[in-house]
């Protein structure tokens, strides 16, 4: 914790912001009249969340149930997929568009590499309801708001008892055969092509690169479709244009929901979480901290869980979940215990590296 | 080599000129400087810092070093280049069609080419992926009819990539050749005819190369509109089919190595900079002021403009000549009775293959109309059932009919300012002469050529200091700056396609500047002016980018409204609204055309 707090104050920044500005005072001198006026003063927070169903969600777990409490406003703005890149522009040019954000734990490692959030919790130390959340599932610099698993799905009506079980199954053509795709993205990819070539979980970080390329060798030309998009993969498993792909399991509910004929595979699922953030220096942090409290408690965690197949945080949640939707929710203690968790503190170090190797590879 | 000096000389003296010159590109250039070039040097300089802020080379270091950043620069231009070519091929035979229809006919196909316009790209990649999938509607019918056996592999590989690319900007192409075409005398064609040319000698030899302006800016701003497209490729391509703008904008959301992204933004602006010199050279888009040849008659000039204006002889005369005997031998196999029925035949030909490229772009949208009456939760073919539940989710949510006000107000506002600005800027680049012309052009064109991502990171930090941030406004003036290139590419075309003796001619019969200009040389170049205000529109009305990143989301346009509905799955509420604006725009089109019918009658 202590470590975190020593690269937050990087000369590097200081320099680099005092470069930004020079570049924009011409600018700023031709445009004055066009002034936006503080909000600040308001009780209000605006928080960036991922959008479509979740913002529906939110609005009924948290949004309208703190302002009901507190009095305090939070709007939720979608932002686009990764936001990182905007609020670090957010950050560096002093503009608090948003005051929080729910970001995946991978893009807050990169927030916090580069000092550019703050501490979730009040000087006194966290809350009792952040508290209930186990401490794997949040940070300094974050509540785990939902728990997603990256998994195989398949198409039963093509491979019917036949379906693969584990990673090394999905690259086993011969004894599950049909139309493969894989994400054209170095995350969770290659984690999947270690543990198909019989690495065990608990020795999986560090990442060994140059075993997983040549794990992915294997199986390069047996793939159809690289995707690229979560949107992508419901389409793809609702129309039956694959077999079987790796995707997360909120995305692939959505074709199962929709009465496609697919299953979730549990075993050996990859998972890492999302969650509330707040941006370094927004004047209103200490709202944040406050909605972060309220958004920790299990009974509200619940209320989204019905518009999203995501698992929260707070084991509490599942006493007020109906034991269907539990069936379809990552954090459900029957697969739990049967995951892999993603080690975003190695993605945050590598995430570079892994990328070009895994373009190169690609073009190979 | 330059004719625009000739009828400069009208003007009064050398010092007014200069004045309405500067008076007339002025605004553009500095409109560029504040919002396009301040906002993008700053990501430009980083490229030389390391996270230090230390003077550093270590960014281009690691683009020598690791070859893989190259070979998707290549792949990009390749597939610019691909793009373009087909975007040529299969639409110059759409626009000669509308060029030599009547009036009345091409406002109704023009409907039918700027149909891919109307149907939002998201929604018109997956509808490809419904359509030509391994389970997709046209494999399901040639395995139900039996032609195949296998499903073909038609998505999903470069084939999928040139599929989705072409269908997208071939109306660019088409309009832009068509706006240059129509100003072509058919009398020409019909003097080759009197003077004994066969209709393919007639056509390569005397309308071809009159079209060739058309061809070049239709085919540039392909070029390089291509080059900034990531999303069709990712989702219709294969492995290999990488973008340079995707790897920009990994860098900059997800490294957060900004430096490094800026220098892969130099690395595609050197680039396209070389190909575009040495592309202005051989077509002279940006000295050219006639249509023909006419220009890099020395060869040490200009070796490159004069190797292709030799090149581009042979051909025409080539193609000529070919055609010439292709018609003989068909009179051999077919001998015909009278000549008018040779030129029927040679029509039916034309009519043929435009109708197959115009159904290539129609194709989609048509599919989209019945899939947004679906049951289904997903767009697939064929629909299930018949409903109207996603018009009731689109009328239930005030959200979407707000969205897509407020994008037809940003891009009616940005199209119009980037018409102000660009218009005048397109005169002074097609009449007059000064030097550094070629990179005047190059600057004001170069806003399409820099990917947007780093547009809208610059313009963040500017709008963050001046309080524009969050604010349409402030959304508008961005979109004007990718306005400005689209306007001064297609109307710098029809300028040049169009005779200033006409202008000389209303001189001498006592009209002044301003008389001229409002009644001979705009009703002139109409159509070409309309073209440019409709692609300002649509890159506006589609882009994403901008708006998110310089309003953080807080002002909600039709394409981050679609996105948003889009994170889980497409829904055919998305195929709903492509509907409903396809409708909208195709009757604004026809009402329109008969609106100025009606008033071309009575008067």
């Amino acid at each position: 914790m202590t470590n975190s707090k020593s690269r937050n104050t990087r000369l590097g920044d200081v320099s680099r912001r005092a470069f930004l500005g020079t570049s924009v005072a011409s600018a700023a001198l031709l445009a004055t009249p066009f002034i936006k006026p503080s909000w600040a003063s308001e009780r209000k927070i605006t928080v960036r969340d991922p959008g479509g169903p979740f913002t529906a969600g939110f609005v009924q777990a948290y949004y309208e149930p703190f302002r009901a409490e507190t009095g305090i406003e939070v709007i939720g703005i979608q932002g686009e997929h990764e936001p990182t890149g905007m609020i670090k522009a957010m950050i560096e040019a002093g503009n608090y568009t948003w005051d929080g954000a729910l970001l995946s734990k991978s893009s807050h490692q990169s927030l916090v590499n580069l000092g550019y959030l703050e501490p979730i919790a009040p000087q006194g130390g966290p809350g009792p309801n952040l508290s209930e959340v186990p401490e794997d599932l949040r940070g300094e610099f974050i509540l785990g708001n939902d728990v997603y698993a990256t998994l195989i799905a398949y198409r039963t009506d093509v491979l019917g008892d036949n379906g693969p079980n584990s990673w090394a199954d999905f690259w086993d053509i011969d004894k599950v055969p049909g139309a493969r795709a894989m994400r054209k993205h170095p995350f969770d990819t290659m984690e999947q092509a270690l543990l198909a070539d019989g690495v065990a979980p608990a020795d999986l970080y560090p990442l060994d690169f140059d075993r997983a390329f040549a794990s992915l060798d294997k199986i390069k030309d047996s793939i159809d479709i690289w995707w690229t998009g979560g949107a992508q993969t419901s389409q793809l498993l609702n129309a039956g244009e694959v077999d079987l792909l790796p995707t997360w399991n909120g995305r692939a509910q959505v074709a199962v929901d929709e009465g496609a004929p697919v299953k979730l595979v549990w075993d050996g699922a990859l998972y890492t979480y999302e969650g509330w953030t707040i941006l370094k220096g927004t004047p209103n942090a200490d709202l944040m901290r406050e909605f972060i409290e309220f958004a920790a408690q299990g009974k509200q965690q619940a209320l989204f869980t019905p518009h999203v197949a995501y698992g929260p945080t707070n084991p509490s949640a599942f006493e007020y979940i109906d034991p269907e939707r539990a069936k379809v929710l990552p954090t459900n203690p029957a697969y739990l215990p049967k995951m892999v968790a993603v080690d975003t503190d190695f993605w945050g170090a590598h995430k570079d590296e892994a990328a070009e190797r895994f373009e190169a590879w690609l073009l190979s | 080599m330059n004719i625009a000096t000739q009828d400069g000389s009208r003007a009064p003296s050398r010092l007014s000129r200069l004045v309405t010159r500067h008076g007339r590109i002025a605004p553009a250039l500095l409109f560029l400087a504040v919002f396009f070039v301040l906002p993008v040097s700053m990501l430009f300089g980083l490229s030389f810092l390391d996270s230090d802020g230390t003077l550093t080379l270590e960014h281009y270091q690691r683009l020598w070093d690791k070859p893989v950043y190259m070979k998707v620069l290549g792949i990009t231009l390749k597939t610019a280049a691909w793009t373009t070519a087909l975007c040529i091929l299969g639409g110059y035979p759409i626009a000669y069609l509308l060029a030599t229809v009547a009036k009345t006919t091409r406002a109704r196909l023009t409907i039918l080419v700027l149909m891919p316009f109307w149907t939002s790209f998201l929604v018109r990649t997956f509808a490809w992926i419904v359509l030509l999938g391994r389970k997709g509607a046209v494999n399901t019918f040639l395995l139900d009819i039996g032609v195949i056996e296998q499903p073909i592999k038609m998505i999903f590989n470069f084939t999928g990539v040139m599929i989705g690319m072409s269908h997208a900007l071939m109306p660019l192409a088409v309009l832009t050749m068509l706006s240059v075409m129509e100003g072509i005398d058919a009398n020409l064609s019909k003097a080759g005819s009197t003077m004994g040319a066969r209709g393919g000698q007639t056509f390569w030899r005397v309308y071809f190369p009159l079209s060739v302006p058309g061809i070049a800016a239709g085919g540039m701003l392909v070029f390089i509109t291509s080059l900034g497209f990531f999303i069709t490729p990712a989702l219709l391509g294969g492995a290999r089919d990488s973008m340079i703008v995707q790897t920009i904008i990994f860098q900059i959301k997800e490294i957060l190595n900004w430096g490094f992204a800026g220098a892969i933004g130099v690395l595609l602006m050197v680039a396209v900079l070389i190909i575009f010199f040495v592309y202005d050279k051989l077509l002279g888009l940006s000295t050219l002021s006639g249509g023909e040849a006419k220009r890099a008659t020395s060869l040490s000039k200009n070796p490159i403009g004069y190797v292709g204006a030799q090149v581009g002889g042979m051909f025409t005369r080539g193609m000529g000549t070919l055609f010439e005997w292709i018609g003989l031998a068909i009179e051999r196999i077919f001998p015909r009775r009278a000549d008018k029925r040779h030129a029927d035949s040679g029509r039916i030909a034309i009519w043929a293959v435009g109708l197959l490229m115009m159904a290539f772009l129609a194709l989609p949208a048509l599919f989209i109309i019945p899939v947004s009456f679906t049951e289904s939760g997903f767009l697939g073919w064929p629909p299930q059932g018949f409903s109207l539940k996603w018009y009731q989710a689109l009328a239930d949510t005030p959200v979407w009919a707000n969205a897509a006000l407020r994008s037809f107000t940003v891009a009616i506002l940005a199209s119009s300012l980037g018409m102000l600005l660009g218009v005048p800027a397109a005169f002074m680049l097609a009449r007059s002469s000064f030097s550094g012309k070629g990179a005047v052009f190059a600057f004001l064109v170069s806003p399409i050529i820099i990917p947007n991502i780093f547009i809208a990171v610059g313009l963040f930090f500017l709008y963050a200091k001046i309080g524009l941030v969050g604010t349409t406004i402030g959304l508008i003036l961005g979109h004007t700056v990718l306005a400005i290139p689209y306007v001064v590419i297609t109307v710098l075309a029809v300028v040049k396609g169009y005779d200033q003796n006409l202008d000389m001619a209303a001189f001498t019969l006592g009209a002044n500047r301003k008389q001229t200009l409002l009644r001979v040389t705009l009703p002139m170049i109409r159509s070409g002016m309309i073209a440019a205000f409709m692609f300002a529109f649509i890159i506006s009305f589609d882009e994403l980018t901008i708006a998110l990143f310089v309003t953080g989301g807080e002002v909600t346009t039709l394409p981050k409204q679609m996105w948003d509905d889009a994170l889980l799955r497409v829904s055919p509420a998305l195929a709903a609204v492509a509907t409903l604006l396809l409708l909208f725009m195709s009757a604004f089109i026809l009402v329109s055309e008969i609106i100025k019918r009606r008033a071309a009658k009575r008067s």
